[in-house]
């Protein structure tokens, strides 16, 4: 089953551990049989035989028989708590992403001060020079390399004023990473946080329904590889499981916004359910494809398959799987733009207003557990999971191959599998940071008119895909053509070719602006082409008789 | 699912204020409102009864936080309107400069908050970092960040402060270049153009009829602006037109109303950057307070059977107060001070905007008219 | 330069108006100049009677195409001459907006250039002044129907001044709660602002705690 390896190999260390041990416990315990009878002689009148109680017993034999039992349970305990504090621990980098990202985003700051902020403030806010702290001079170039950075692309602007309003206090441990306890803070705030009943609430629907989601995407993991033997089961239809599991939250959802006695939260409730049910099904045919593609259900086989087999990573081979699997997942884990269902603008937190303590907590982890899941698993369908980028490639390199072949295999596969995972979500904050909320009419609307036949378009290409191209490889064409396929879709999208005609295709009725803004036109407009410009309108305002090209034609 | 009342408020993070809106709703549409205002009534008019003439702008200024300096000036030309005081020009260029940077500030306080109501978070920090530095410029002015009392009777407080004109240039400036970025967030995305457009109609007649003025008005597809209709102030000197937007055949939408008001903070930066240029005896000479050429005598009674009223552009609409003179302290106060409050009679034409949408539209119509609670309820 | 509404044009626009609402019964309308910074501006100031009021809102809306109601003050004057106890106060404007025009599938918006405006387009202020002799009950006829900018305005007049408008549908408490007593009108002169006694700063209603010393101060 497993193809590719690594030297992390959890699952054979947690099961030899404790077979070793189980071994020696069987060894320990004596190998003779042990004579616990006892006879009995009652009295000739009451009872003519002796009574036999008790039997042999001998302890190893009988532990012998238990310790396949005992084995599966204490390594699958092992397995089981491992892997899930390791999803803990990795889940954290999340919320740190989530609002340091935002955070830049928000700041305008770009690319370089935003790495930079990182560690260190700005305006003259620091947290001193804590390179030098480091012994033997290590710091040395830490310390170099930040001057260096802060005279080529400082971060002061020569308008006091920019560099006024772009102060960001540091406040945080001076080593590497500063606000990443604040999860922490978070949990232990929840935590303490009391658990207040809505006085007619129905309270037994109240109580499961924080139970049903949290529980649903805890178990996803269970199924969820984080390296190839990094995993806590795996059975053969593992993705139909876990996207069954997947679906069953928006039960909980709904029963957490009609059980709360509020309307708010059963608008909220009903507008959730609606977009979670509209949007599993596109999310499922998609599943379904790179299923197909791959030619199994269960997760590690699918990586093995790109890793191994295919030597491409299905996002080439089936780019539109991808962008429909992104869109149907931000749905499902309700994120802008789809987080209607709890938008502050309307319904104040929507299906979990009512919800307070520890419970909101969970669910708020749930929700961040959800995106990580969905990040995980586009990183395990489409990005080759534990497989390096470009790996097959770098390792049949003529000269340095076997270099790096070496140097890949000392990476366990988890480390890719996160990376990936990791950057995945901060394109989700990058989604969250840049775009409005659609309304829940539209969302249903799109999931319905656009993605569900998309999926089953996308189906139908992988399908093709495998039937009649798959020859044991891909051969040099297909991943190209798939490639230059999507991109085409993408630039045919995206660009606005005739700018006019779009315009007047999307809003008949335009409006007078002077200057018509597209990104990268700023910042060098001059005070006088803007006064320049505005006279020009006041006269072609004045003709009162403007049409579409007559306003383009004055900018 | 029947019909039910749900009450939007008194608490809730998105009405920009402290109403309560009851929307009867038929699952998802809006079938009826009932706007509840009166949460922050503080009985300013009659306060006012009992406060000299220079004490009543303290209270104005508290009117609308987010605009208050053309609050102020609005109880201001009321005053000089009923004690009949001549103003020197200095110090109604100083004004006009004071109430243009005050428009733009509230309206990209208002922009920042039509955001997140849409959806986007990211803008709101974006719109109240340039608000910084419009406010910073009104601290120079003002001498505090928000409610600045500038005006006096007769003129200003005190001058425009020495580095004002260059400092103001370099922000205004950067500031234009910034709407920009505003623009490409909001026109480039098609989400945000998908839920504001169609949604919130509102006719121009109707609002005229309503007493719904400004912006409002504007982006209903007429340039009625009180600064050219009944002109006040030096506007009449500078290069200028109030902008107007081509609504869509069934009226103005979301759309137009939230473009109108970025049109109208380059309009008002554009003012502010020629009003620089043409304040007489420039804008680097300074007076110290209290000088002729910036605050003119000015009588402090105002006799019975005396009234004073003026109407201004404020940022949502046109605001009026009327002035009875002869109160107490023979006259030092007004006998009844009114205050026409533009968003006191836009919020139920708002709310009456609403009926036939969905819930979810609810933000975006209520946010794109700009309310502003402190002013509706006095 | 920027164009505003020439003050001549203004100035005789009023006058005509002023001279035409002059000619009904119980009006008395004249021009009355008021200051603005550095510009003059001409209202129309007029004096109606309560029974003429509804007759000559009509005209109004009708004839000379006032179409925006500002606002509406009531005052109480206890102390005023016998025929003028209360006083209601109407601002109109005279904006001379229309629906923009629809030509070809698309709206044109209507660009009006001010300096060209003259005669009945000339936007106007308009000050309505209705005097109420003295009576425990003022009241004035709602012109609800004909501006409905008016409605608010109304509402707000009644809860805080106390004058009622007839026929109005819907009179209601908009700023102060709903549960205010009936008849409680703050803006009459005889509630008297209020200081808040000694005895409210302890924060303490009875005063139990208050100190000796500060037995019966006011503020």
């Amino acid at each position: 089953m497993m193809a590719t390896g690594d030297w992390l190999d959890l699952r054979g260390w947690v099961e030899g551990l404790v077979g070793w041990s189980m071994d020696n416990v069987h060894d320990a315990l004596p190998s003779k049989d042990l004579d616990l009878t006892v006879t009995i002689s009652p009295p000739k009148g009451i009872w003519p035989e002796d009574i036999l109680l008790g039997r042999e017993v001998n302890l190893q034999d009988g532990f012998a028989d238990m310790q396949p039992a005992l084995e599966g349970l204490f390594s699958a305990t092992m397995i089981c708590t491992v892997v899930f504090t390791t999803m803990m621990l990795t889940m954290l980098p999340i919320p740190y992403i989530e609002r340091k990202f935002i955070g830049r985003l928000m700041d305008r700051l770009g690319a370089t001060t935003t790495l930079r902020s990182l560690w260190i403030g700005e305006s003259g806010v620091t947290a001193g020079e804590w390179w030098n702290q480091l012994p033997f001079g290590m710091g040395a170039p830490i310390g170099w390399l930040n001057k260096t950075l802060n005279s080529i692309w400082g971060n002061d602007h020569e308008l006091e004023a920019v560099s006024r309003v772009n102060n960001r206090g540091y406040h945080g441990y001076w080593f590497l990473l500063p606000g990443f306890f604040q999860a922490f803070a978070d949990f232990t705030k929840f935590a303490g946080k009391e658990h207040i009943v809505p006085k007619d609430a129905d309270r037994p629907v109240y109580e499961v329904a924080p139970v049903i989601i949290i529980s649903t995407t805890v178990l996803v993991f269970a199924f969820v590889p984080f390296g190839p033997h990094f995993y806590v089961s795996s059975p053969e239809l593992s993705v139909v499981f876990m996207m069954a599991i997947f679906g069953v939250a928006p039960l909980g959802v709904f029963f957490a916004g009609w059980s709360s006695n509020n309307k708010y939260t059963l608008i909220g409730g009903m507008r959730s359910a609606a977009q979670l049910t509209a949007y599993e099904i596109p999310l499922l045919i998609t599943v379904l494809g790179v299923c197909v593609i791959s030619g199994s259900f269960n997760v590690i086989e699918i990586v093995d398959f790109q890793a191994e087999e295919s030597n491409v990573w299905n996002l080439f081979m089936l780019p539109l799987g991808a962008a429909l699997f992104l869109i149907t997942m931000i749905a499902e884990v309700e994120r802008i733009p789809f987080d209607m269902p709890e938008a502050e603008a309307e319904l104040v937190e929507g299906w979990w207003t009512e919800y307070g303590g520890m419970r909101w907590g969970l669910m708020f982890a749930a929700e961040y557990q959800r995106c990580y899941a969905a990040c995980l698993l586009f990183a395990l369908f489409f990005l080759g999971g534990w497989e390096a980028p470009f790996q097959g490639t770098m390792e049949s390199l003529p000269l340095v191959g076997g270099g790096l072949e070496f140097l890949l295999a000392l990476i366990p596969g988890i480390v890719w599998v996160l990376i990936k995972a990791w950057a995945l979500f901060a394109v989700f904050v990058w989604i969250r940071a840049s775009l409005h909320r659609v309304r829940t009419d539209q969302i249903l609307e799109f999931g319905w008119q656009w993605l569900l036949p998309l999926s089953i378009v996308n189906l139908a290409i992988a399908m093709f895909l495998r039937v009649w191209v798959w020859d044991g490889s891909w051969g040099i064409v297909a991943p190209v053509v798939m490639i230059l396929t999507g991109v085409l879709g993408l630039v045919i999208l995206v660009v606005d070719e005739d700018k006019e005609a779009l315009e007047s295709m999307r809003r008949p009725y335009s409006t007078y602006a002077v200057t018509k803004a597209y990104p990268g036109r700023h910042p060098d407009t001059k005070l006088e082409d803007l006064q320049r410009q505005y006279k020009s309108y006041s006269a072609v305002k004045a003709a009162s008789s403007v049409s579409l090209s007559d306003t383009e034609a004055g900018t | 699912m029947a019909e039910m009342w749900i009450s939007m408020g008194p608490q809730h993070p998105m009405t920009h204020g402290l109403w309560t809106l009851k929307v009867k709703v038929d699952g998802e549409t809006v079938v009826d409102t009932e706007p509840d205002l009166g949460y922050i009534h503080r009985g300013v008019e009659k306060i006012c009864e009992a406060r000299d003439f220079t004490q009543i702008t303290t209270y104005c200024d508290r009117l609308c936080y987010a605009s208050a300096n053309t609050w102020s000036h609005s109880y201001i030309y009321a005053v000089e309107d009923l004690l009949e005081v001549e103003v020197p020009e200095r110090a109604e260029y100083i004004r006009l400069i004071a109430v243009e940077l005050q428009r733009i500030a509230s309206h990209l306080m208002w922009l920042g908050a039509y955001g997140p109501d849409i959806g986007n978070l990211s803008v709101m920090v974006w719109c109240l970092r340039e608000r910084e530095m419009m406010m910073d410029l009104l601290q120079e002015l003002g001498g505090s960040r928000m409610h600045y009392n500038f005006p006096r009777v007769g003129g200003v407080k005190r001058d425009l402060p020495h580095g004002f004109a260059q400092r103001a240039r370099a922000k205004v400036s950067l500031f234009l270049d910034r709407i920009q970025e505003y623009e490409a967030l909001f026109d480039e995305s098609t989400i945000f153009l998908i839920r504001t457009q169609g949604v919130g109609y509102s006719k121009a007649e109707e609002m005229v009829n309503h007493g719904v003025s400004g912006p409002n008005l504007r982006a209903g597809g007429v340039n009625y602006d009180v600064r050219t209709a009944h002109p006040y102030s030096v506007y009449s000197e500078l290069d200028w037109e109030p902008p107007v937007e081509r609504p869509s055949i069934k009226g103005a939408d979301c759309y137009d109303r939230y473009r109108i008001r970025v049109e109208e903070m380059r309009v008002s930066a554009l003012m502010v950057l020629e009003a620089l240029d043409k304040i007489p005896r420039g804008a680097d000479t300074y007076h110290e307070p209290g000088d002729p050429a910036i605050l003119a005598k000015a009588p402090s009674r105002a006799p019975e059977g005396t009234s004073g009223a003026h109407h201004f552009e404020d940022s949502r609409g046109e605001s009026m107060f009327y002035l009875a003179g002869g109160g107490e302290g023979r006259g030092k106060m007004p006998y009844r001070a009114s205050i026409r409050s533009p968003m006191f009679i836009t919020i139920p034409y708002a709310s009456k905007c609403m009926i036939g949408y969905k819930v979810a539209d609810i933000p975006a119509i209520m946010g794109s008219f700009d309310p502003c609670i402190g002013e509706t309820d006095r | 330069m920027g164009k505003v509404v020439s003050a001549s044009n203004q100035k005789s626009a009023a006058e005509s108006m002023a001279s035409a609402l002059s000619s009904m019964e119980g009006v008395d309308a004249e021009v009355s100049e008021r200051k603005s910074g550095t510009s003059p501006r001409n209202i129309v100031s007029v004096d109606c009677s309560s029974e003429n009021w509804r007759i000559l809102a009509e005209c109004m809306r009708v004839e000379h195409d006032v179409d925006y109601c500002s606002m509406i003050t009531g005052i109480h004057w206890p102390e005023g001459s016998p025929d003028k106890n209360w006083e209601v106060i109407y601002h109109f404007m005279r904006m001379g907006v229309t629906d923009p025009p629809v030509i070809d599938g698309m709206v044109q918006p209507i660009i009006k250039d001010p300096t060209t405006l003259e005669g009945k387009e000339v936007p106007l202020e308009i000050e309505v002044r209705i005097a109420i002799p003295e009576t425990r009950d003022p009241k004035v006829a709602s012109v609800q129907d004909i501006w409905v900018g008016a409605d608010w305005n109304e509402k707000e007049t009644w809860d805080l001044v106390g004058i009622d408008f007839e026929g109005h549908v819907g009179m209601r408490r908009v700023l102060q709660p709903h549960e205010t007593p009936v008849g409680f009108h703050p803006l009459q002169k005889q509630h008297k602002l209020r200081y808040h006694d000694f005895e409210e700063m302890y924060d303490d209603a009875q005063g139990f705690l208050r100190k000796p010393s500060d037995a019966g101060k006011i503020k």
